[in-house]
């Protein structure tokens, strides 16, 4: 009876089937994800990232597996902003799921000239500010470990979006991430996106050479999920609640069980990213666990889970 | 209809053939049995060896000791050296070498396991239509893709001329000591063996006994294809030779891969841009394993 149970969610105003999303850059633009998986059983869809301008990428080795992980050092590489807007965006435009863009760039500037070329696309329902990716040598995460150029870099955006959803991606490699999630929700952040990789980095002991080309990159998976549940707590608690901003959280949720620890630790929603490399439809089957879930517990509206830990 | 997908296969043999080398066979029913039916030589797929049971502590070798408990997260990309439909199944044949934990487990898979596997991937080999002669060149384990590759071009271009070299360490290290050049002879391949030490065939590097080959037979460059897959250094070599003499060359690169299907971005292959100085990057898994190897900037260092 798995049908009759309703996981819909209200995220920052949107109405969304369920709170499955998947996470930036591990899904592309839709089109090679969808050979595996009905899109259409998500429930939002977050792109990879889009830069002004094409963007060339890292060398090889740009990924390596680590225990219960891996790390990557792509570099942001994407076909830019036109390219987007031609190729990809009447793909997107088909599918049920809400579509976020995920904005990246190297100064304010950018970031506010490629949300304001988006803004007016009927078919995206937001944006997701990428102010933490580990990769890159400008912008990314240089603006994302500042509450000050948070804040900046929020408005600006906010300003450009108008209407759509602004939702900021932290990143965990900062002292007190809450003061950056409260930063970006000052700032106008209709939503918290958490969290982007942690920073880290493999070694060849034959060669006692990093084994990334780009000598760093950014730890995903398994590994990372009992740190990113326990951020996802804490800024649940500390600031999203107050403020009432929906989070949308992740890092290593691989199962639906996964997913609802995060629900439960204060996420409105949840990302799937590292899993979809392994089994490209467990997004799709962690939506049917959460409807299992929901109906076993019954569990009326899969919002009243948010941040319904017991201490 | 779909052309790749995500399966269930059933091991009917998993067995060492050489001292490097063993040979999965896997069977698919069902859409996967017609999707792998149609598998390309040089297309690949990806296995889900994360369940897999370690061997017992004798049987691993010394240099894999140290990391053998490693938990295993993502798939492994493999490449296939036959498909073979028949009825309602295909049987997909992988040869493989035990090199990190994830093969090390994968030599235990039994009669009868159940693999998950998503695939057919990648481009795959084109076809020598327009050829009379086709060179196929393999090191170490680029053997599998090559083996298919000679048998695809067998069925579809009856009339192109196969010419076979398979370079390997040391006679231990090649990959067919038992089934495989049975089946490249029978096949009506003519086939060279190259090893660095001389124990068997030529001694000296497969890409030699390919250029003194091409001297011999100076058959008009317009007329003959190259195809490789090996070491990066072995490519790049046939890459330089094919040049040289005005040949089209195919190389099958080799990148490690998270997803397989083109979404992680990780397995970038340096590309020239139309020839020019320029340079992007490809997707290893999408845009290839299969290049010209005109547009590839080879690492130096392999």
């Amino acid at each position: 009876m798995k049908n009759e149970i309703d996981i819909s969610i209200d995220f920052a105003g949107v109405e969304l089937a369920n709170p499955v999303f998947t996470a930036s850059g591990t899904c592309g633009y839709a089109d090679e994800l969808s050979d595996f998986v009905n899109l259409d059983s998500l429930g939002g869809f977050i792109t990879k990232s889009i830069t002004q301008n094409p963007r060339k990428g890292n060398p090889a080795p740009r990924i390596v597996e680590t225990d219960s992980g891996m790390l990557n050092a792509i570099g942001l590489a994407n076909i830019g902003l036109e390219k987007f807007i031609e190729e990809k965006l009447p793909t997107l435009e088909k599918f049920s799921a809400a579509v976020f863009v995920n904005l990246a760039g190297k100064s304010i500037d950018e970031y506010v000239d490629v949300a304001k070329r988006l803004a007016n696309e009927k078919s995206l329902a937001g944006f997701e500010l990428n102010i933490s990716c580990p990769n890159v040598a400008e912008g990314g995460i240089h603006f994302g470990t500042d509450p000050v150029q948070v804040a900046k870099i929020t408005a600006a955006v906010k300003k450009a979006v108008g209407e759509k959803i602004l939702m900021v991606k932290l990143s965990p490699s900062v002292t007190d991430i809450s003061q950056i999630a409260k930063a970006a929700i000052e700032a106008g952040a209709d939503a918290i996106s958490m969290l982007n990789t942690f920073t880290a980095m493999a070694i060849d002991i034959e060669t006692r050479k990093p084994i990334l080309a780009n000598k760093t990159g950014g730890l995903s998976g398994p590994a990372i999920k009992p740190i990113a549940l326990y951020m996802v707590n804490k800024v649940y608690n500390e600031v999203a609640k107050k403020y009432k901003i929906p989070i949308l959280g992740g890092g290593g949720i691989r199962s639906a069980k996964d997913a609802i620890e995060f629900i439960i630790a204060g996420a409105t929603a949840v990302s799937v990213g590292t899993a979809s490399f392994i089994e490209p439809n467990c997004t799709a089957k962690i939506v049917d666990g959460i409807k299992n879930y929901c109906s076993r517990k019954k569990v009326k509206s899969i919002t009243e889970l948010t941040g319904s830990l017991e201490v | 209809m779909k052309n790749k997908g995500m399966f269930s296969a059933i091991v009917s043999a998993n067995e060492k053939n050489s001292e490097q080398f063993y040979k999965l066979e896997l069977v698919f029913d069902g859409d996967g049995a017609q999707q792998f039916a149609r598998a390309r030589a040089g297309q690949f797929a990806e296995l889900d060896l994360a369940n897999c049971k370690l061997p017992q502590a004798e049987n691993i070798p010394d240099d894999l000791k140290d990391s053998a408990n490693r938990k295993i997260l993502l798939r492994r990309p493999f490449s296939f050296s036959d498909v073979k439909a028949a009825g309602d199944k295909t049987n997909v044949e992988i040869l493989y070498c035990a090199v990190g934990p994830a093969t090390l487990r994968m030599t235990t898979l039994a009669k009868g396991d159940c693999v998950s596997v998503l695939g057919p991937l990648g481009n795959g080999f084109s076809l020598p239509d327009d050829k009379s002669k086709a060179v196929l060149v393999a090191g170490g384990s680029g053997a599998g893709p090559i083996m298919h590759l000679a048998k695809q071009i067998k069925a579809d271009s009856p009339n192109v001329e196969i010419n076979v070299f398979v370079g390997a360490a040391t006679r231990e290290k090649l990959p067919f000591e038992n089934c495989w050049f049975d089946k490249l002879t029978t096949g009506g391949a003519k086939t060279t063996v190259a090893t660095d030490d001389g124990s068997a065939g030529n001694k000296g590097f497969v890409t030699d006994c390919v250029l003194n080959w091409l001297n011999e037979n100076k058959s008009a460059a317009s007329e003959t294809i190259i195809y490789g897959c090996g070491p990066e250094a072995m490519l790049k070599v046939l890459a330089e030779i094919a040049a040289e003499k005005g040949i089209d060359c195919e190389v099958s690169m080799e990148r490690v891969m998270a997803c397989g299907f083109g979404v992680c971005q990780g397995c970038a292959v340096e590309c020239k841009i139309n020839g020019s100085d320029k340079t992007i990057y490809k997707m290893c898994c999408k845009d290839g394993p299969v290049f010209n190897a005109k547009e590839i900037v080879f690492k130096t260092k392999v």
